[in-house]
């Protein structure tokens, strides 16, 4: 009998609480968000399963000793598995129309404002009661802003761990509806006339310009921004082997099977970090608001930009490609020229949009620092 | 609980790191532009010469006649096995 009643109390059935059914049930939905709806499924799969094993009672994968809890000490709390991924970005990237026309990392330093419009706002927030989020709270949250899914891990990671889980889900959620989110918000600021703005065609870039560029961006990040550097570093690392052109099969494996290996153990290790006792708190709903708010700020100001812009060149910037400016490469540039393509049926903007898009990640990686920097403690 | 130390903090970060991402961009737009400028001083001709192909017509015949000396001979072989 009272080995009957060991067994018993060793099932799943018996330990489940409410709570961890609940959760379970979330990372399903986040499941069905990747599979029927098509939510960056890269992420929201490996992210739903392993909160769905996560929490199974008793066997503790998500627990220090567990499977998931040894990938989270190993890579994402090291910060690893992120700087690994902005490799295989850097590596996927083509930073040609950036380098072509040099002016529009302004857009994307303009996006960056969602990130700290949203820093005011997770700090206004704690007037609320039964929220508590200090300054590394805030900025970690903020981060959302920039539209960039390692970089809000990596930040997450060193600034507040215990909210890691909610800003990756939010983070990566988030990117998915920048198709919903961002064409209302452009259609707003801009007139018809703006929007059917056509560009010059962008200069060819020579090969030359293509190898200096990781050096200029890491000079200058070592000089100034020191804290940036990991991200920064690892994304022109990769760039660096893509456009050198001798490295063919460094830069592949950079661009498949590293990011593809780290992209599963990351969103695992973060599905594991969706614990009850962390997720199911009124801060989680909180961090979702905030979220949607850092995106729809960042994408406003990136247009307002834009608008400032195609002042100044008298008419020859569409201020729609400042909405690329937050990130989400490349989601937001397809968004600019689906818009785009609305007001005029023959103006492709996808190139043009691409050097605002890339000039989102360095924007936001240069956020991140300065966020690291002064926050970081 | 609203603390306003917190808030003052949070807007001085504000400013700070718009101004740190807005400069240090800006620094990079000039950079590149020098940049651009040293590469094109460095190799003018670079970009004229990629676009041209170096495949002349007549080795272009040559290639043809070629292939279909193989192509012919290959058909041969294969009805030659297949059809007895």
């Amino acid at each position: 009998m009272d080995a009957l009643l060991t067994l018993w109390e060793s099932t799943g059935v018996a330990n489940l609480g409410w709570q961890q059914a609940l959760m379970v049930v979330i990372g399903c939905g986040l499941i069905y968000l990747a599979i029927a709806k098509k939510f960056e499924p890269l992420l929201l799969v490996p992210i739903g399963f392993g909160a769905v094993l996560s929490n199974i009672p008793v066997a503790g994968i998500g627990g220090p000793d567990g499977l998931f809890g040894m990938i989270y000490s190993v890579g994402v709390q090291t910060g690893i598995f992120p700087l690994l991924i902005f490799m295989g970005v850097g590596a996927l990237t083509d930073f040609g129309a950036l380098i072509a026309r040099p002016s529009t990392l302004l857009l994307g330093a303009a996006a960056q404002f969602g990130i700290f419009a949203t820093l005011i706002g997770a700090v206004a927030l704690n007037a609320l009661p039964g929220f508590n989020f200090t300054l590394q709270d805030a900025s970690a949250i903020a981060i959302i802003g920039g539209a960039d899914g390692p970089t809000a891990i990596f930040l997450a990671s060193r600034l507040a761990p215990d909210l890691l889980g909610a800003i990756a889900v939010a983070a990566y959620s988030y990117m998915a509806l920048v198709p919903i989110i961002q064409p209302p918000i452009m259609r707003l600021f801009t007139t018809k006339k703006e929007r059917a703005v056509v560009m010059e065609q962008l200069r060819p870039v020579s090969r030359l310009e293509r190898i200096f560029f990781p050096f200029v961006v890491m000079i200058l990040c070592g000089l100034l921004l020191p804290s940036a550097a990991p991200l920064i570093g690892m994304l022109m690392f990769g760039n660096l082997l893509r456009e050198s052109g001798v490295v063919e099969r460094l830069s592949r494996a950079a661009q498949n099977e590293i990011i593809n290996v780290v992209t599963i153990m990351l969103g695992l290790a973060v599905g594991s970090r969706l614990s009850a006792e962390k997720f199911l708190a009124i801060e989680t709903l909180g961090i979702l608001v905030l979220g949607a708010l850092a995106f729809s700020i960042g994408t406003a100001a990136g247009v307002l930009m834009g608008k400032i812009m195609y002042r100044a060149t008298g008419g020859k910037v569409n201020p729609l490609i400042g909405a690329a400016g937050v990130s989400a490469v490349p989601m937001a540039a397809r968004v600019v020229n689906r818009v785009g393509l609305e007001s005029n049926p023959h103006n492709f903007l996808l190139m043009h949009a691409m050097g605002p898009n890339v000039a989102g990640v360095l924007g936001s990686a240069v956020a991140a620092g300065v966020l690291l920097a002064l926050t970081g403690g | 609980m609203l603390d306003t130390t917190l808030v003052k903090e949070s807007l001085s970060l504000m400013a700070i790191g718009m101004g740190t991402v807005f400069s240090f961009l800006l620094l990079l737009v000039l950079l590149l532009r020098i940049m651009s400028w040293l590469a094109h001083r460095l190799s003018p001709l670079e970009a004229q010469t990629l676009p041209a192909t170096p495949m002349a017509p007549m080795t272009e015949q040559a290639a043809d006649a070629e292939l279909i000396a193989v192509i012919t001979a290959a058909v041969t072989r294969y009805r030659s096995r297949w059809r007895p």
